[in-house]
């Protein structure tokens, strides 16, 4: 839009990030303004399952999590062979929706993120209901490839929205040094698309 | 037989740093009362330390006993002066226990003994990789052969598994897996080809009419340095280990090395960066190793570089927006290709140039390749879409491969079937 910025319109599908299951569709709109500056997204989405059932399996998961007796601490989820041990699972599932906070905060209309892997994770043992978790996360960025790390704490009651504050340092190769964000990369590289070319 | 029980025994005390060094097992018939009589008469010298095997139980029956080195030469004599014949069953106990220990070893870590017993639903180390190798040529050495095409910064071998019925120089397809050392399941995929390569030759199908004009050439580990990393610094290593002056950080993107755009937008000048491109074209020996035997060979027709994630099959350019003269037979061989692929597990592909379907990268291999006049110059980017990312449990490494093999045939046999 000449004088404004970028206009996207997208449609897509939603699918349980578990079982694969469609859970939904969208219709959005987004708009990059021409200076940098967050973008404006409009978004509805149609869902598959009802509140009852997500309150259900929300309920689910804390349980899950709450019947531990000892605070959960995990490390390398998945690990490098692709395998998460079933008692991380749920963690895991938290991990994933607190990291796609992140993912939404940092991406870019050239920058987008996986998450790659939860390196390491520990449980913070609290008074109340609330459950929380101080998690490392590693992102993979597209298109520069780089392997972002973040630090990620996350609170959450089933029938709350998840609250998460992060911070991310990127994880340069030599381990030392700040990385470049002078890839290079062109414009129009597509925020859907993950490539690892 | 006692003997296998006895060893394992022994193979027990052994790991607790028991050594059996020099001991032998001697045998002893005792054809009279005699020298039955003075075999007992051993038994009660219990400073010999002598441990029977098979006790003395009668006439004409053996009696086997392990004798310590120290004890030796007095038993011996012992019986030679009674004349009392012996036979040496065992020269050295130590020696059979090694052996023993190196089997069992073995078979819990289940280091495979053929192409048949190894494990295609795990993965693999870079030794028990290059090991697959070593026992596919041996099995088959009418068909395979390992050539070493270069040595990796690190001065690791880089090797290159060549399939070919015979000919000179035939008309050759490339296949690599790798060269991103943290995408595993390529390299775990490549070993699967390799071994279906073998089997489709064997049964006189598949492939097998391809390797009556044709060549092919697959490198497993194209990037070995990377490859070891992954396994016990940093599981999420991309890059070759090169160190290049002026800079602290380690690695150039093999797959932004080649000379096609070098240096141009869509890669990195900072060392630090997963897309560093490198110092100049071909810095790396993974890189040159390959341009080297591309020109070598001079016959290569089609040229597969193999990817992971994101379920794509992807041709030239990568470089610049300018389409390749073949881009559409090319767009046509991609949609062949993925519908084979996808006929398997419903596995949803999608297919392009890499600059309109990813993004701009330059210095990439099939730019390179395709430059070169190698036609059929694809990439392919294997499962998945990012759920699991570079961590592709390995459960799924065979269902990967099977279907990204439909999709390799396709391409082989086109351009078997457009030879130019």
């Amino acid at each position: 839009i000449p004088e404004s910025g970028h206009k996207y319109y997208l449609q897509f599908s939603t699918e349980d990030y578990r079982t694969g299951e469609d859970a939904g569709s969208c219709l959005a709109t987004v708009l990059y303004p021409k200076k940098k500056s967050p973008p404006v997204v409009s978004i509805k989405c149609s869902r598959t399952k009802d509140k009852k059932e997500i309150q259900e399996e929300d309920n689910r998961l804390y349980q899950r999590i709450r019947h531990q007796t000892k605070p959960i601490t995990g490390n390398d989820i998945p690990d490098s062979y692709g395998n998460i041990e079933p008692a991380l699972e749920p963690v895991w599932a938290l991990a994933v929706a607190g990291s796609s906070s992140i993912m939404w905060e940092k991406s870019t209309e050239t920058l987008g993120y996986f998450l790659a892997q939860v390196k390491a994770v520990k449980q913070w043992m609290r008074k109340d209901d609330f459950i929380e978790f101080d998690y490392t996360v590693l992102l993979h960025e597209i298109p520069t490839q780089e392997i972002i790390s973040c630090h990620m704490r996350l609170t959450w009651l089933p029938g709350h929205p998840l609250k998460v504050k992060h911070f991310c340092a990127s994880e340069s190769p030599g381990m030392d040094g700040g990385s470049g964000a002078e890839s290079g990369s062109a414009a129009g590289a597509s925020a859907e698309k993950g490539a690892n070319f | 037989m006692k003997l296998p029980v006895l060893l394992a025994a022994l193979v027990a005390v052994a790991t607790c740093f028991e050594t059996f060094v020099g001991h032998q097992v001697l045998r002893v018939i005792p054809k009279s009362d005699e020298e039955l009589q003075k075999v007992q008469e051993l038994q009660d010298l219990e400073h010999l330390q002598l441990d029977f095997w098979l006790a003395p139980r009668g006439l004409g029956l053996p009696i086997d006993i392990r004798v310590p080195f120290a004890s030796l030469m007095l038993v011996k004599t012992h019986l030679e002066a009674s004349g009392v014949s012996y036979s040496v069953m065992i020269e050295d106990v130590q020696a059979l226990v090694d052996e023993e220990q190196t089997e069992m070893l073995r078979s819990s870590r289940q280091l495979p003994l053929n192409t048949n017993t190894f494990n295609y639903e795990a993965y693999h180390t870079l030794d028990e990789i290059y090991n697959f190798m070593d026992m596919l040529v041996a099995e088959n050495p009418n068909l395979v052969s390992k050539l070493e095409i270069g040595r990796s910064t690190e001065d690791r071998p880089l090797y290159v598994l060549k399939f070919s019925t015979g000919g000179t120089n035939r008309p050759a397809i490339w296949i690599d897996t790798g060269i991103h050392s943290r995408e595993w399941v390529t390299q775990a995929s490549g070993v699967w080809f390799a071994k279906k390569i073998v089997q489709d030759h064997t049964n006189n199908e598949g492939v097998a009419s391809i390797l009556e004009t044709m060549d092919i050439f697959l490198e497993i580990v194209t990037n070995p340095d990377g490859f070891a990393f992954t396994q016990t610094k940093n599981r999420m290593w991309r890059k070759t280990r090169s160190k290049h002056s002026g800079s602290i950080c380690v690695g150039v993107d093999p797959n932004r090395n080649w000379d096609a755009g070098f240096g141009e937008a869509g890669a990195s000048s900072n060392p630090c960066t997963e897309t560093y491109h490198g110092p100049y074209a071909n810095s790396e020996p993974e890189v040159k190793s390959i341009v080297d035997f591309v020109k070598s060979h001079g016959n290569i027709k089609a040229f597969i570089s193999i990817h992971s994630y994101s379920q794509l099959l992807l041709y030239p350019y990568g470089y610049t927006e300018t389409p390749v003269p073949d881009q559409q037979e090319l767009h046509e061989v991609s949609a062949k290709a993925v519908a084979a692929l996808s006929s398997l597990y419903g596995t949803k592909y999608k297919y392009g140039s890499i600059i309109t379907t990813i993004y701009r990268a330059s210095g990439g291999t099939i730019d390179w390749t395709y430059n070169q006049g190698i036609k059929y110059s694809f990439t392919f980017e294997l499962r998945d879409t990012g759920r699991y990312g570079f961590l592709l449990p390995a459960k799924q490494i065979i269902p990967t491969a099977e279907e990204t093999w439909l999709a390799l045939k396709v391409i082989m046999e086109h351009a078997r079937d457009n030879m130019y």
